[in-house]
Formats: C-alpha cells, structure tokens, sequence
C-alpha cells in the first residue's frame, strides 16, 4: 500500500479511536485539575495547572484505600476459590463419562445466563440467617454464584483444546490419571488458568449489586459501591475527586491491560463467543 | 454408555475419579445458585415484608397482580426499547469498528488496546465519568454540542425524557460494543484472502465486496453476539441503576430495576421475587435458542 494512503488511513482510524476514548482521557484531565479550574465556562480542555492534590485527599482523607483492601481482598479470595473448583470441575465434564454430565454441562450454561435480581432476593435471606451480612465472606458466596458458571465454561473450552493423546501417552508410561493432569495437563492448561483468573479478578473487581444490597457498613465495602457512596454523601460532588478515585479504581486494570492482554483476547477466542 | 453391564474395572473407577472432581463444584452450585433460584419461585408465593422478613402464604396473587398492574407491562417496555437500541448501536458500530481496526495502520495494537479499554472497565466508572460528560452546567458534552451548533442551550441529559432513555442507550453501547469489535475481529481474520481476491476478479467494489464476502462469513459469529448481548442488556442493572436510577420518575426503570426497588425501597420481597420469576421466563426464550444453538455446536 503506498505510504500517502496507509498514513491517511491511520489519521483516519486514529481520529475514530480518540473519539471513543475520550471519556477516558477527560476521566484523566478531570482528574489533575484543581478545582477552581473545573467549573469554567467553557472548559479548559488540557489542564492550565496539573495538580495531584485529589489523588493525594483521596489516599489521605477519605475511605478510599480501606475500599481499595476490600476489594483486593475479595477479588483474590473469589479468584482462587472460583478457579481452583473450575478447574477440577472442566477437567471432569471434558475427560470424564459418568451420568448426568451432559445435563450437568447444560445447567452451567443456563446459570451463565441467569440475572442476578434473580437470585439476590434469597441470597439476602440466606445471608441474613447465616448471620454472614455485611462481610466479604458474604461477598465471596455471592460472586461465586455468576463467577463459577462463567469460569466453568471457559474452562471447559481451554480444556478441549489440550489433546487427549497427551494423557494417553503420560498414562501407557506409567502415571496415574491425576498423575497425568498434573505433570501433562495442568501445564498444557496454564495459559487458560491464568486468562480465566484473569476473567473472574475482573468480573469481581466490577462487581456492584451484591454488594449494594449484601454490605452496608463501611468496614467491608468494595470499591464499587464505597466510591458511589463518596458521590452520594458528598454535599457539593467533587468531580475532580470522583475523576481520581475512578483513575486509581482502574489500576488493576490498566496493569492487566500492559502486561497480560494476550490472555484476555485469549479468553474472547475460548469461551465468550463461540460460533 | 454409563453403567452398561460390560464397563471394565477401569471405567468404573475413572467414572468415581471423574465424580469426585465434579463434587466440590455440584456441592457450591447447588447451594448458591440451585437452592436460591428455587427459593425464589417459592418465595413469589408469599407475602414478605424486607425489614422484618415476615410473612404469609398468598399463592399466586402476587402473579395475579403482576398481570393485571401496569408496572411490569411498563417495565417490560421499557427493557425492551433499552435492549434494541443498546444492541443495534453496539452491533452497527462494533461491525464498523472491527473492519477498521482489520486495516493495516500504524500502532494497530495500541489502537485496539484502546478501544477495548471500555469493556473491562468497572461499570462504576464509567458511570461517573459519563455523569460528569453530561453535567448540564460544566459537561463537556453539552459544551461541544453547542460548538458544534447541534444545540442551543444545555441539555438536561438525564433528568428528562427522552434524553435519559438516549443517554443510557448511548452509555451502553459506548460501554458494550468492544464485545462486538473483539469477536468479529478475531471471526475477520479467519476470512480467506481469496474469496476478495475472487470478488474483486468479479469486479466488486468495496461495499459490494462487504455485503457479499464479509458478510455472510460473520453471520453465524453475529448470530451468537447478539443473542448473548440481547441476553446481557436485557438483564443490565448496574449501568442504569447507577445513571438514572431508572428516572425521571419510571421512565427508564428496566425489569432489573423494579425488582430490586421492590424488594429493597418498597419492602415488598414476595412481589419482588414474583417480578424477578417473571422476568427470568421472559429471558427463558433467548436462553433456550442460545443454549441450543452451543449446544448443537459442540455435539
């Protein structure tokens, strides 16, 4: 392609894509500028002032980095849990024939539909009677119950994909069926591990309706709700502040993004869509 | 094939190893998601009051009221006109976006980082960055429809009709429509080179080339995009709940959002539960073609 052409092309494209994430980058300027500079008409569209004070009230005076624990904690605690069973559980439904996998299978995919309004009513109420309100134990659970059918399937997919002849082979020299999975499969299998872990951190960091109706004290919110509850208790809504918080609950996400992207495309290829 | 007179020894035992490992995950399902989801059907037939969680057995008046109450036809309406429009934008410019981003140009994987960003993106944020574009006195939107001379004064974007309902379309499909761009991408470079090569030998143009290769080739990974998004939108709760709050008035409040309102601003659990039955059934019917259609994939 000639160069004129290809350089069009790519102003063209560019232009498109700085469109669509311009919310994001005016997410970023928002965030460093001080206030006094926010509420000009009209707005100055690169900050006159670049200020880290937001970011540095946000560390300092508000709940933010105890959110920020919470989350951390129960996006890892879901992650595990929801993974470990997974895995076990696709190897099953793939390598395994007993009665009821094929239903089994089904239902997983059916949950993986299911709305979560659905099964919040009685999730409240059982969490009520476990005496498991407002804690992230109670958050776990509940993750668990979109965070397992969704991890299930994907791996289910990654594990179709490692060949049954490699099992074969480990077993006819000797090892034992989970002999095999550990030093044949689970190798095979890791790069899928880690982009369903990946998945699941993510699905649990946005989380935000269990954790609405299941928490409801300050000692075990999320991110989520805890900086919506910043905007709502705040007489005078900081923007600025609200901007920064936003740019550092995205953090996880943006280092996921630099470094292990691959895994999330991956993870698209494998179990989200199929057809 | 289970339990045919002949199995070997081994296949029993490899059957057992394979329960086994299926165990831990029966046992969590069946008590999080199995037991809540029948809880709920038996809990719509009850009267529940939230703060005391006492109540009385109704059968199934809380249905009757359902049917002949104007919310949940309201509601219904309302999920719909957010689905369709959400959908149709997220596929017009996902397909759009995903031929652009198969071009060769420069830093194409940056390009692409960018544009799925949205998609991974806590809903949370990407409501209060949007509420803040659409702040009537200092948003930037309103301020660049006015440049631009699209309109003369600000707009009130989400306190009013139907500017609420276009803005939580547009959220959604400015928040969604990656999903669209990373299938049909992934589906686009699969295509074969020479069915354009062909095509062009034909004398077919570009748009000509579009409508009779590339098209017919996504349509099997479109049909599964859009029946998994239609199933996704219908169910959206954090997106709406958090712009709008399903206002003005109920003007935007989705079958999601009635439910939860029901059940946790008006106190009415059994009605709650009976609305998010009702909601599920509706739902049933995409399900049930999109659990057919994988299913039928993978035998």
């Amino acid at each position: 392609m000639p160069l004129l052409r290809k350089a069009a092309l790519s102003l063209f494209v560019w232009i498109v894509v700085l469109l669509v994430s311009f919310p994001l980058i005016w997410m970023v300027i928002t965030s460093v500028k001080p206030q006094t500079e926010l509420f000009r008409i009209p707005p100055t569209w690169l900050p006159e002032t670049v200020t880290f004070e937001h970011y540095w009230t946000l560390l300092s005076e508000t709940p933010f980095l105890l959110y920020f624990r919470n989350s951390v904690i129960l996006s890892t605690a879901t992650t595990i849990f929801v993974v470990a069973l997974a895995t076990l559980g696709a190897y099953s439904l793939v390598r395994f024939r007993y009665r009821g996998r094929e239903t089994l299978a089904m239902l997983v995919l059916f949950t993986y539909l299911l709305p979560s309004v659905v099964l919040i009513i009685p999730l409240y109420l059982m969490m009520v009677s476990l005496g498991l309100s407002n804690t992230l134990i109670s958050l776990v659970l509940a993750y668990t119950t979109f965070a397992l059918p969704y991890a299930l399937w994907l791996m289910r997919s990654f594990m179709e994909g490692v060949p049954p002849d490699l099992e074969a082979a480990a077993m006819v020299d000797g090892a034992s069926r989970m002999g095999a999975f550990r030093d044949i499969i689970f190798p095979q299998l890791l790069p899928g591990i880690i982009s369903t872990a990946l998945f699941t951190f993510i699905l649990a960091w946005n989380e935000y309706l269990y954790a609405l109706v299941l928490v409801n004290s300050d000692s075990s919110r999320p991110l989520t709700t805890g900086v919506m509850s910043m905007l709502i208790s705040a007489f005078n809504i900081e923007w600025s502040l609200l901007m920064a918080a936003s740019v550092m609950m995205s953090v996880p996400l943006i280092i996921i993004f630099a470094f292990l992207q691959s895994y999330l495309t991956s993870g698209f290829g494998g179990g989200a869509v199929k057809g | 094939m289970p339990n045919r007179p002949n199995q070997t020894t081994l296949e029993r035992q490899y059957a057992r190893l394979g329960i086994l490992l299926i165990a831990p995950t029966v046992v969590v399902f069946s008590a999080v998601i199995v037991y809540p989801l029948l809880a709920a059907i038996y809990l719509s037939l009850f009267s529940i009051y939230t703060p005391t969680l006492q109540g009385e057995f109704v059968g199934i008046d809380n249905y009757v009221k359902l049917l002949s109450g104007k919310l949940f036809w309201q509601s219904l309406g309302v999920t719909l006109t957010w689905t369709v429009g959400t959908l149709t934008l997220q596929v017009i410019f996902g397909v759009a976006m995903a031929l652009l981003l198969n071009r060769s140009f420069w830093f194409r994987s940056l390009a692409r980082s960018l544009v799925l960003f949205p998609y991974f993106l806590s809903t949370v944020v990407a409501v209060l960055v949007w509420r803040w574009l659409f702040n009537d006195l200092y948003g930037a939107l309103n301020h660049i429809l006015m440049r631009v001379g699209v309109i003369d004064m600000p707009l009130d974007w989400l306190g009013s009709m139907p500017n609420a309902m276009i803005g939580i379309i547009l959220v959604g499909a400015w928040k969604y429509f990656p999903f669209v761009v990373i299938a049909v991408l992934a589906r686009l470079q699969t295509i074969p080179e020479h069915l354009y090569e062909a095509a062009k030998i034909d004398g077919a143009g570009p748009i000509a080339r579009f409508f009779d290769v590339t098209l017919p080739q996504l349509r099997s990974v479109l049909t599964v995009i859009i029946l998994l998004r239609a199933i996704w939108d219908f169910k959206e709760f954090d997106l709406i709940y958090l712009l709008t709050g399903g206002g003005p008035v109920t003007s935007t409040q989705t079958l999601a959002l009635l439910v939860y309102k029901e059940a946790f601003s008006l106190n009415q659990m059994g009605q709650a539960a009976a609305y998010a039955v009702a909601m599920m059934l509706v739902m049933l019917v995409f399900m049930v073609v999109y659990i057919r259609r994988t299913g039928t994939k993978e035998t």
